[in-house]
């Protein structure tokens, strides 16, 4: 085995096993770093083939999402420190079945599909070619994805706005005034 | 040079650069005047002496894994930001297809590592600055990556070598106003220095820092003027036109424009007031992000004539 | 480092995807399973770019559209947890039981 393939192996083992850790952790802001260690493996993995701007773009993107992610899970799990052993699962049987079937008929795929061997050329650029890529034949695909992202921006802002469908929900109110002795005006 | 080479190279540049940081901040100290409330054993001597002889003391219930982790992450991370400075026109240690964006992942990891030090440490005034620096971090990141990508617009490409190569006419600080000072915010924020230091500021009584004893607090510090190192050589780099320049050799060239930025980074650091986050926050998102689309509006079109 | 190879591991992190978000009760423990889903077809798309497609560009772009659904993903995914628990009080899915019959 060469270092190159222990390496990926390490980086694979890497990958699973955080993400395994994932969902067996007691402190949330671990499970997102843990989430966060699986992801900059996989980053490593692409870099390994060659992807250099997008293994990196990966970590970075990933690393970002992956700090929101710990934010929100402070707020909105009970036990984010992990101060207490928790286990919040339900149809835990079913899960496990469908996660071993997923992966049984995705390996079978794999495994037995007869898929062609064009390797990457050795030393060619791959970040001129996908700007021009991106730019030139798929500008349309690029294009609806930035307008994706603005209309998610747009979405999520109205969705987490205090402001219900009546207008704000607390319009009309004043705040009190500074003196205390000051008459009520109806 | 050999990889081990190199990386040996990257380590001793990055040593003597903390000591000059040192050097520049006890020189703040001395023309500006001491500090207010700022807490001792910062990277002095003194401190030194004291990490070597006081304990580390722990709180209850930390998540010692993370907390321990922290200032190592972010040494790392330093040091990768330094591997990827070319020191000669064509060379750099680590001289990937992609710098700037490598540059931007060591940005937002930094971000991940002054949370994770805030946050392992199960106390209140950590955490606090750990989530200011947060929202405040994450905001002024956005702004540095789209300067940056003004920066390698000339170039055509996001190899640092290259970017250095297209300064060879006119350096990016020049043709590009706005990149270098929008670039010198966010170098205060991942360095948490002045009106960026919402993480380990004095109001929060040393932030992230608050319950840091002994060794770890000596080597959170180191790693704060190491980061400082990595980030003035990579904006020497990109807006000063790194080892470019006539008469001396390269690498002499970046050593003075990156002691350059240094200077001026501690002496901003010193000068300016630190506002409310959330009147910094509002300020980044409705100032600072415009200005950016506005230099890099101005590096596209200086590109397209 | 075939293209079997990275496949298993990537299915492998697909499996373990679906388990986390048929598993998790915490609707953002249920994304984190989402993310590893996305994550192990942004592997398979790298795989087969590099090793089977001699780097068409086409193929990285693939990849970029996977992480403008893993973007897109999550921050519909946090604003829908907000305004459900800001209406209701739950942020578990078993609680929200009116889309079921």
């Amino acid at each position: 085995m060469s270092w190159a393939d222990a390496i990926f192996w390490l980086l694979a083992a890497t990958a699973l096993l955080a993400g395994w850790r994932v969902f067996r952790t007691d402190s949330m802001v671990r499970a997102s770093f843990f989430l966060l260690a699986s992801f900059i493996a996989v980053g490593a993995i692409m870099l390994m083939l060659g992807a250099a701007y997008l293994g990196f773009a990966t970590i970075f993107m990933m690393a970002v999402e992956m700090m929101v992610m710990a934010l929100f899970m402070v707020m909105f799990m009970m036990n984010p420190a992990g101060l207490n052993p928790m286990s919040m699962v339900h149809q835990h049987g079913l899960a496990i079945v469908a996660g071993l079937v997923t992966f049984a008929g995705l390996g079978a795929f794999a495994l037995s599909v007869d898929l062609p061997s064009r390797p990457l050329p050795a030393g060619a650029e791959v970040t001129a070619p996908l700007g021009r890529e991106l730019l030139g034949p798929s500008m349309l695909v690029f294009e609806s994805a930035g307008v994706t992202l603005l209309a998610t921006m747009i979405c999520a802002v109205v969705l987490s706005s205090r402001s219900g469908r009546f207008g704000p929900s607390d319009a009309g109110s004043v705040p009190p005034s500074i003196d205390p002795t000051a008459q009520e005006k109806s | 040079m050999s990889p081990l080479g190199a990386l040996g190279v990257t380590l001793g540049v990055l040593v003597a650069g903390v000591v000059l940081v040192g050097l520049l901040d006890a020189l703040a100290r001395l023309v500006l005047g001491p500090v207010p409330l700022e807490t001792p054993d910062r990277l002095t001597l003194e401190g030194l002496r004291g990490a070597v002889r006081r304990q580390s003391l722990t709180t209850e219930h930390p998540d010692l894994a993370a907390w321990r982790l922290a200032p190592a992450a972010y040494l790392g991370l330093a040091a990768a930001g330094l591997a990827l400075v070319p020191v000669a026109a064509d060379r750099a240690a680590v001289d990937v297809e992609a710098g700037i964006v490598v540059w931007g992942a060591v940005e937002s990891l930094t971000v991940i590592a002054v949370f994770l030090h805030g946050w392992s440490s199960n106390s209140l005034l950590p955490l606090l600055g750990a989530y200011r620096f947060v929202a405040i971090g994450l905001s002024v990141m956005l702004v540095s990556m789209f300067v940056l990508i003004g920066a390698a617009l000339p170039a055509e490409s996001l190899r640092l070598t290259a970017i250095v190569e297209s300064q060879r006419g006119l350096w990016n600080a020049v043709r590009q106003p706005l990149g270098l000072p929008l670039f010198l915010l966010l170098g205060l924020a991942i360095t948490l220095r002045g009106p960026m230091d919402y993480a380990d500021s004095a109001d929060l009584a040393g932030g992230t820092s608050a319950e840091d004893s002994g060794a770890p607090r000596l080597a959170w510090q180191f790693a704060r003027a190491a980061m400082l190192v990595a980030f003035a050589t990579m904006a020497a780099t990109v807006f000063l036109g790194g080892p470019l320049g006539p008469l001396l050799p390269g690498p002499v060239w970046l050593l003075l424009k990156a002691g350059f930025v240094a200077a001026l980074l501690v002496a901003l650091g010193r000068l300016l007031a630190r506002p409310d986050a959330s009147r910094m926050l509002t300020f980044i998102w409705v100032v600072l992000l415009p200005l950016s689309f506005l230099d890099l509006a101005i590096a596209g079109l200086e590109t397209l004539r | 480092m075939t293209v079997q190879a990275i496949l298993i591991v990537a299915a492998a992190l697909i499996g373990l995807g679906v388990y986390g978000t048929l598993s998790q009760q915490s609707i953002v423990m249920l994304m984190m399973g989402l993310e590893l889903i996305i994550n192990g077809v942004l592997l398979a798309t790298v795989g087969f770019w590099s090793l089977t497609a001699a780097g068409l560009p086409e193929g990285q772009l693939l990849a970029i559209v996977a992480m403008a659904v893993m973007a897109v993903e999550m921050a519909i995914g946090f604003a829908l947890v907000v305004a459900v628990f800001r209406r209701r009080e739950v942020d578990m899915t078993d609680r929200l039981g009116t889309m079921s019959h």
